[in-house]
């Protein structure tokens, strides 16, 4: 029995909803009246055996309690499932976000990293010619200045131009194959871009189910499983039909024609 | 719910087998309320906004923004008031410009948004109850009922005056006055559905009062810069008809700078605005009914709506009543904001099974 008014407590706790006075105030309400959770309980608790016992005897009244108990339980589970289902998609969320987050670095990182080797490539290959250049222009005075100055007035400028002659060569075909070793580098960073933000686009997508998942609030279980209609014992019970008839028909006339 | 064919990537609907929730909804001008059997009441302004661009809708991250929330970020957004004088801003005419277009998708969307915050269940069927004002019109009525059927299996619409007196069991022999920001209805009851002999609407209600006390704020305090909105807030925090319990201090800003301004005197003439008509309507509404029972009626006056919150009223109606009929007893609803959506959804709850089956 204390299994079943714990139950019973969480189950009211579930199906309230907070509020503060702030709030109660703003909608007009200056008076509220306090009912405890333990009152609560008890109530339901007096109705249900008061109810049982003026209507039921007997082994009627067992099977009743039974089917009573076994289909709060079926709630309390069903409710339990539902909890369940909302944090696995809560945790999806998560880790959704995690990813999409994660991805985003990398790609930043990527981008910087490739932008970088970009930059650094053309420094690197405008210092290096500067420096050759001198070299080869120094070595050539060298040995032009050994050679002495008699016979060849011009040898110096034929010299310096078979020279760059040469060099240039030796650079382009050195220049090719760093080329190809650059645009293999730059290829498989712009594959891996490429990758990031296809993985990007597809965790976003995902995410933005989940959260539309996530959107859909389970909702507040309403005190009826059936419709009920004018309760046989209501003292105005003859003049509530007429009324409720009267206003489905203006509703059948305005919806149906 | 809506017949619009499923496409295959849609999850199919679920089965409703856990029970049966009801609606009771006040669609008013200035407030939408609503009450379920689940327990939730919920009260919304009767404001829509959407972001005014792409930016603001990426700030805001959403497409749509209801009551204080859209009031407060209004800036950034186009505002709909979808509801005046009790209606909806809709001629129902083939040829809607484009802001009667736009008033009609606010009031769609207010239905939708009041009906989520009743926190309903996607296993449970829905029947709901929309207290809208008598003077309604047909295409009105349809329009608010398409809105609905969007979140809801079965919908039926009643007179809010109606649903009030429904809701606290006073069938017969009882006046109801429903004051809103856009109307004061009057309905008399007598035990059958009232007809239009037994209802009374005029528009000096909670807006035409905000408009007085503007005028009036004009007047007694010049260069006091001021909104609608923040008059409606004073009168909402300060309206009252009689001998006032406060003085209605106020600071408003002159120039740019915070002034502090006395406006009880103010408060008082806009407030007792709603009297006159009150009492006229009510005269109106007695004298016209059986003799034998309109003693009765007198006595059983009930206050009811956001407007009947105004400190003093009842007692003014009273005394006012005293002179012109020899008196009467008004009596003011416990939670005037929760009259109408209360009374719709007990009578949800009375309505028979085969009547909400054949209106699906």
């Amino acid at each position: 029995m204390a299994g079943f008014k714990e139950s019973l407590k969480d189950a009211v706790r579930q199906m309230a909803f907070r509020t503060s006075v702030d709030s109660l105030k703003k909608k007009g309400v200056q008076n509220v009246n306090v009912l405890g959770m333990d009152r609560i309980v008890a109530l339901v608790e007096t109705a249900v055996h008061k109810s049982l016992k003026s209507k039921l005897v007997g082994m009627e009244r067992e099977a009743v309690a039974d089917a009573t108990k076994a289909e709060f339980v079926r709630l309390m589970r069903s409710n339990e499932d539902l909890q369940r289902e909302k944090s696995a998609i809560e945790k999806q969320k998560e880790r959704a976000e995690e990813e999409v987050d994660q991805l985003r670095r990398d790609l930043s990182t990527q981008e910087q990293e490739l932008q970088l080797r970009l930059e650094e490539g053309a420094a690197e290959v405008a210092a290096q010619y500067e420096g050759e250049n001198a070299v080869i222009a120094q070595k050539v005075a060298e040995v032009m200045r050994s050679l002495g100055s008699t016979p060849m007035a011009n040898a110096e400028g034929k010299v310096i131009e078979l020279v760059m002659d040469i060099v240039t060569g030796e650079r382009k075909a050195t220049e090719e194959a760093r080329a190809a070793l650059r645009d293999r580098e730059v290829d498989n960073l712009q594959r891996r871009i490429k990758k990031l933000n296809d993985s990007l686009a597809l965790t976003e997508n995902r995410l933005q189910q989940v959260s539309a998942m996530k959107n859909i609030d389970e909702g507040i279980s309403s005190i009826y499983r059936e419709v009920q209609g004018i309760g046989q014992g209501d003292a105005h019970a003859g003049k509530k039909k007429e009324l409720m008839s009267e206003i489905f028909k203006a509703n059948l006339k305005l919806q149906k024609g | 719910m809506t017949d619009t064919p499923q496409t295959p990537d849609e999850p199919a609907a679920p089965e409703k087998d856990h029970g049966v929730l009801y609606i009771g909804m006040d669609l008013g001008t200035s407030r939408t309320s609503v009450s379920a059997s689940n327990g939730v009441r919920e009260t919304v302004h009767s404001m829509v906004g959407y972001p005014k661009d792409v930016v603001s809708r990426k700030l805001l991250k959403r497409d749509v923004l209801f009551g204080t929330e859209a009031l407060e970020k209004r800036l950034s957004l186009k505002m709909y008031k979808p509801l005046e004088k009790g209606v909806l801003k809709y001629t129902g005419d083939a040829e809607m410009d484009a802001e009667a277009k736009a008033n009609l998708k606010a009031a769609q969307d207010l239905i939708s948004e009041a009906i989520r915050l009743s926190k309903p269940r996607q296993d449970e069927l829905i029947y709901c109850v929309i207290g809208c004002p008598a003077e309604a019109s047909m295409k009105n009525r349809e329009a608010i009922l398409e809105a609905a059927r969007a979140s809801v299996d079965s919908v039926m619409l009643c007179s809010e005056p109606f649903a009030v007196a429904y809701g606290l069991e006073w069938l017969e022999d009882v006046l109801v006055i429903d004051i809103g920001a856009g109307t004061t209805d009057l309905c008399r009851m007598h035990g059958t559905m009232p007809e239009d002999t037994d209802q009374l609407t005029f528009d000096v209600a909670g807006d035409a009062i905000d408009a007085a006390l503007d005028a009036e704020i004009e007047k007694q305090c010049p260069g006091a810069q001021r909104t609608i909105q923040m008059v409606k807030e004073m009168k909402e925090r300060f309206g009252f008809i009689g001998d006032a319990s406060e003085r209605a201090m106020v600071t408003l800003p002159v120039n740019g700078k915070p002034t502090e301004f006395d406006l009880t005197d103010a408060m008082q003439n806009a407030c007792k605005i709603l009297v006159d008509p009150i009492v006229g309507g009510i005269h109106e509404l007695v004298s016209s009914f059986d003799p034998e029972f309109q003693d009765k009626l007198k006595n059983r006056v009930l206050l009811a709506g956001g407007g009947s919150l105004l400190k003093g009223l009842d007692s003014a109606i009273e005394k006012a009543m005293k002179e012109r009929l020899g008196g009467g007893k008004v009596i003011r609803i416990e939670e005037p904001i929760y009259g109408g959506s209360n009374g719709a959804l007990k009578i949800a709850h009375d309505m028979p099974a085969d009547y909400w089956e054949q209106l699906k």
